[in-house]
């Protein structure tokens, strides 16, 4: 006998996370995906931003990491609420575990929400966590070819924020290039050129992301 | 990607469908949908696969996979191409104003069981 069935698989996790979605929706929170490769500078970018950003909008973080609160601590230093998931071993945040991780966050003392993901440019691109708008943190380090290499990532992100601009004379980076595969893969994506070190582009970003709030 | 964990979620699945079905047999045939832009390697799965099913109503059963191609649509020529690999251009006419359609599927298409007559 055949029973057939047409089941997604991942339609446990696009039910959570529209959920998620409907909540943060209901409390006035816009809610932030951030991904990125590991040490794509994901933290240091939510420290600059949050530097510019506190006393316009109130922020609290949910971060993802294998193991440990390293990047917890960092956030927590700048006075914004913040709670850290531990995956033990698995390679993306899924909305089961952001549903979760929601319980502990009061809705009305915030106006948005990050999520920063666990650091990887292929798996965090197949969960929904309920999310408003996703970002991806790509630093010149790691090569202008990325988007045309991790297209799935780039093309569901609805901003590209490339990083370490500082360090362009040292690398082959052409923002030429990464500008373009971007814009391809999707045509309506902000593209930010930013530096922690120096505060180059911060500003623009950070107001990009505070009228995305009030709009 | 996460292949052992969906692979999980998938026999999960096949369970709930046996015991709503009202079966007692053992599942023969499973049927999936992995579109190509899913993430998913079918390798992977068939190897979670048999890993997993160890112990279960599906041990011994054999996996099917479909891999569904996408389409590329643009709305610049019209054209619509099925493609193996995600474009950044029309392959038609280069143009850069393309959806892309399907290829993202991951789905438990259909359950085969043994019959018990």
């Amino acid at each position: 006998m055949k029973i057939v069935a047409a089941k997604s698989l991942l339609k446990a996790n696009d039910q959570l996370a529209a959920e998620n979605r409907a909540k943060l929706e209901a409390d006035g929170v816009f809610g932030l995906n951030v991904v990125g490769s590991p040490g794509a500078g994901k933290t240091t970018l939510l420290e600059a931003l949050f530097a510019q950003l506190t006393d316009r909008i109130r922020p609290a973080v949910i971060e993802g990491d294998i193991a440990g609160s390293i990047d917890a601590e960092r956030i927590a230093k700048l006075g914004v609420p913040v709670i850290q998931i531990n995956t033990e071993g698995a390679c993306h945040l899924d909305a089961n575990m952001i549903a979760a991780a929601l319980e502990g966050i009061d809705g009305e003392d915030i106006d948005l929400l990050v999520i920063e993901n666990v650091g990887n440019l292929v798996c965090t691109a197949g969960y929904d966590l309920g999310e408003k708008l996703r970002i991806v943190v790509l630093s010149v380090s790691e090569g202008d070819d990325k988007a045309a290499k991790y297209p799935a990532i780039f093309q569901g992100s609805e901003a590209l924020f490339i990083t370490k601009t500082d360090l362009l004379p040292h690398c082959n980076f052409d923002i030429k290039r990464i500008s373009a595969d971007m814009k391809r893969l999707a045509p309506e994506a902000e593209i930010f050129q930013v530096s922690a070190l120096d505060g180059k582009g911060i500003p623009d970003a950070a107001d990009w992301l505070a009228n995305l709030r009030n709009s | 990607m996460h292949e052992l964990s969906l692979c999980q979620t998938l026999i999960d699945h096949v369970e709930k469908e046996v015991e709503r079905a009202g079966q007692k047999g053992r599942v023969v045939i499973v049927e999936v949908v992995v579109g190509r832009f899913s993430g998913v390697h079918p390798d992977s799965l068939r190897f979670a696969f048999e890993l997993l099913t160890a112990d279960t109503i599906l041990e011994g059963a054999e996996m099917n996979v479909a891999e569904p191609k996408a389409t590329c649509c643009c709305r610049g020529c019209n054209a619509r191409v099925e493609i193996d690999e995600m474009p950044v251009e029309c392959p038609e006419c280069r143009g850069n104003d393309i959806t892309i359609e399907g290829g993202r599927e991951l789905l438990l298409q259909s359950i085969e069981i043994e019959d018990q007559s």
